[in-house]
């Protein structure tokens, strides 16, 4: 383009407000957020307030669907159970997301290959990594973990079928498949914290220890903020590995809020209900999510 | 063209859709004389390229109806078995649906409500109707009939969940067959446990089946209340049914561990040895041959569950597929035409020489080719079916979508816990709300 048009176009590129060039950029994302995000959430919601089973809506019921939801005792089992398998999972996944991204920052490009071959786990389908793990865990002789305990004169352990073990190995898979994306956004987050800081803690004589609680971790916060406000969403909405390790089971021991949900509104068809439960999880969500802001919000770079 | 010619014109058009449209009930396909042509499109569990015994009759019967038929061409759309009255409702009311759908007889009910099948009759030939129908299995032909309205056609008449066992196993213990009550057949189960192997594997984790009433069926059709359908959940046949499992648990003829296991789980554990018999879905029958790597595929054989008391075996013909139409469904004529074939007294042969299933026509039976030894399955399977003891689902279950995960979770208590029966049928009870 040449000439005065093409003078002009530049001229008002350059005298556009940034406010709308920003604008315009966002529109399309913010777009299909509103489109597949917002718009169903309100959908949803509305959908909670009717009496809606295998697809016929038979009307308006105001908050019935939430007070039979809290009614039934096993709402407040599965929100603990839910509560259990998201802290139990952070308290494993965060620790080891740590340690993996510090060792992969002193490993150098030994550590950035490693970090590729544990995402591996994270780039896989969730009901896939539950049937991978529910033939790893079989307990006959096909099962490789039954095969490794025979080596050792072990008996096969069945580990889905325990009520008392179940919810534990859901969560090893669970972590299993998650914890490297932690440790990636650890990874860079650590790439953030200026090395000056720590040449001056090793002039000052800092034990490693000493750099980790006062460099480190305090630098680290925003990612940590990262990490856990996905990972707490990601294991409270966790339902693939449930359903293909579970089914829920055994003795409604993995139930959990997410399963509950499937349960309710896939296998029963009681979309109002299930609608309901998507509600009760959201504000869940949003409850972790501002406790976590409120916690480490005010902390990154201090 | 006028203004007087147009109106004359649109005057006639109107005039003679308004007849077609009155005329239409009353106006056969046959009397038409059309020839089946177009699109069909079927919604089933099945995948067109499959290669279990099923899919490959079914390929068989597409492909014959297209030879017969050029212009017509069928299309198989898979869809998740547990899904398909959902997914098919959902798309009758967003006018997409396919032409025609398998169904299980215990949704039927379900999606009946919802008005999303066609009136059958409408649409079958006279010739079907008058020879097929009346030549299928009564108590099946019934179920699929809504106070008059035939809303499905169903597909392969079975025992549903029996109980399939391995002759060597029961061979070990001195037995040709499961003792078809039940205190003998908890003794028989407890004695072929050995070693990994169980005497009995029961599916406990799944949503469309549940070992508690199949046990219950032991007791006959009075165990659903005629009036509602229900099952009397803390009454003395349903602690009888609890009280049994207790039994196979304590002699370790069941797993005490086998607490979430589906239908396919028992089927695969099944094939590697770990059970001597177990409960599965019996039109599977040749797939289990199949795929048997602990033990001899000829050794496998089918059973009807215990009774209690003096009662004949039992027999749960249910749940079983039907088959419906969509009322939107734009090729109705050639839809139907084509759910006749499947029907017919061809396919009816091939379904039980390739697929060991009890022929939709009974009278085909009559065929020689059952005489064969290699017969020997589709004929058990009918004797099962035509036994005293066979017995269906009421046509309308309150809660079907509840019920099985429901009775299954109180079943994996049973054999899990050591809360009272009592209690854990309580809880179920009042988790139904019945």
């Amino acid at each position: 383009m040449a000439g005065p048009i093409a003078l002009s176009v530049r001229r008002q590129a350059a005298i556009r407000p940034p406010g709308r060039v920003a604008a315009t950029l966002v529109a399309p994302a913010l777009l299909v957020v509103v489109a597949v995000n917002i718009l169903p959430a309100f959908f949803g919601f509305y959908a909670s307030l009717r009496r809606i089973f295998f697809f016929g809506d038979e009307g308006f019921v105001g908050i019935a669907n939430f007070v039979e939801l809290f009614a039934d005792p096993m709402t407040l089992r599965a929100i603990g159970r839910s509560l259990v398998f998201t802290f139990g999972s952070l308290a494993i996944a965060v620790p080891l997301a740590v340690l993996a991204a510090l060792g992969i920052r002193q490993l150098g490009a030994a550590g950035r290959i490693l970090l590729t071959i544990l995402l591996v786990p994270w780039a896989m389908s969730p009901i896939v990594v539950a049937l991978l793990w529910k033939w790893i865990l079989l307990p006959s002789p096909g099962g490789l973990l039954a095969a490794v305990l025979s080596l050792f004169g072990t008996d096969p352990i069945n580990l889905l079928s325990n009520p008392q073990l179940a919810m534990p190995t859901v969560i090893a898979v669970g972590v299993w498949r998650t914890f490297a994306f932690a440790a990636i956004i650890l990874t860079a987050g650590l790439g953030q914290i200026p090395a000056d800081l720590y040449r001056a803690a090793a002039v000052d004589g800092l034990t490693a220890a000493e750099r980790f609680a006062r460099i480190t971790f305090p630098l680290l916060t925003p990612s940590l903020l990262i990490v856990l406000s996905v990972l707490t969403i990601s294991y409270f909405n966790e339902v693939q590995i449930i359903i293909g390790l579970t089914s829920g089971g055994p003795i409604q021991s993995t139930t959990t809020l997410g399963y509950l949900l499937f349960e309710t509104g896939f296998v029963e068809l009681n979309q109002g209900r299930g609608n309901a439960i998507a509600v009760v999880m959201f504000l869940i969500n949003l409850l972790l999510i501002a406790g976590y802001v409120r916690l480490l919000g005010g902390q990154g770079g201090r | 063209m006028t203004a007087s010619s147009m109106r004359t014109s649109r005057r006639a058009v109107l005039a003679a859709a308004a007849a077609a449209a009155v005329a239409a009930p009353f106006v056969n396909r046959s009397a038409l004389g059309q020839a089946p042509s177009g699109a069909v499109r079927v919604w089933t569990f099945m995948s067109a390229n499959g290669q279990s015994p099923r899919e490959r009759v079914f390929r068989s019967l597409i492909e014959a109806f297209q030879a017969r038929h050029p212009g017509v061409t069928v299309t198989v759309e898979s869809q998740p078995f547990q899904e398909l009255e959902t997914r098919f409702v959902a798309a009758v009311a967003q006018r997409r649906a396919p032409d025609l759908v398998w169904l299980r007889d215990t949704f039927l009910s379900l999606v009946v409500d919802r008005n999303a099948l066609a009136d059958l009759d409408q649409e079958l030939s006279p010739e079907f109707r008058r020879d097929a129908l009346p030549d299928m299995f009564e108590v099946f032909v019934r179920k699929s009939v809504f106070n008059g309205k035939r809303v499905s056609l169903p597909l392969w008449p079975s025992p549903a969940q029996a109980i399939f066992y391995r002759k060597d196993a029961l061979g070990e213990i001195g037995l040709e067959a499961p003792p078809l009550t039940w205190p003998a057949f908890i003794d028989a189960a407890a004695r072929m446990t050995r070693g990994p192997r169980f005497g009995l594997g029961l599916p406990t984790s799944d949503n469309s089946v549940s070992a508690l009433i199949n046990i219950m069926t032991g007791f006959g059709p009075s165990i659903f209340d005629a009036a509602t359908g229900r099952l009397d959940l803390t009454g003395p046949q349903a602690l009888e049914a609890a009280d049994t499992v207790r039994q196979l648990v304590a002699r370790n003829a069941v797993s005490r561990t086998l607490l979430n296991a589906m239908g396919d789980d028992i089927q695969d554990q099944f094939a590697a040895g770990r059970f001597a018999m177990a409960q599965a879905f019996a039109p599977r029958f040749q797939q289990f041959q199949q795929i048997a790597a602990g033990y001899n595929a000829r050794d496998l054989a089918i059973s009807a569950w215990p009774s209690f008391g003096d009662r004949p075996p039992a027999v749960l013909l249910g749940p079983y597929w039907t088959i419906g139409m969509s009322p939107n469904s734009a090729n109705k004529h050639t839809a139907a035409a084509f759910l006749e074939s499947i029907f017919s007294r061809e396919a009816s042969l091939k379904w039980a020489q390739d697929a060991s299933l009890v022929p939709d026509r009974r009278s085909v039976m009559s065929d020689p080719w059952f005489t064969r030894p290699e017969a020997s399955v589709a004929a058990a399977f009918h004797r099962l079916l035509v036994g005293p003891g066979a017995m269906v689902f009421p046509q309308r279950i309150p809660d079907i979508t509840r019920i099985f995960t429901v009775l299954n979770t109180a079943l994996q208590r049973i054999i899990g816990s050591d809360d009272a029966p009592r209690t854990i049928l309580a809880d179920a009870k009042s988790t139904l709300g019945w």
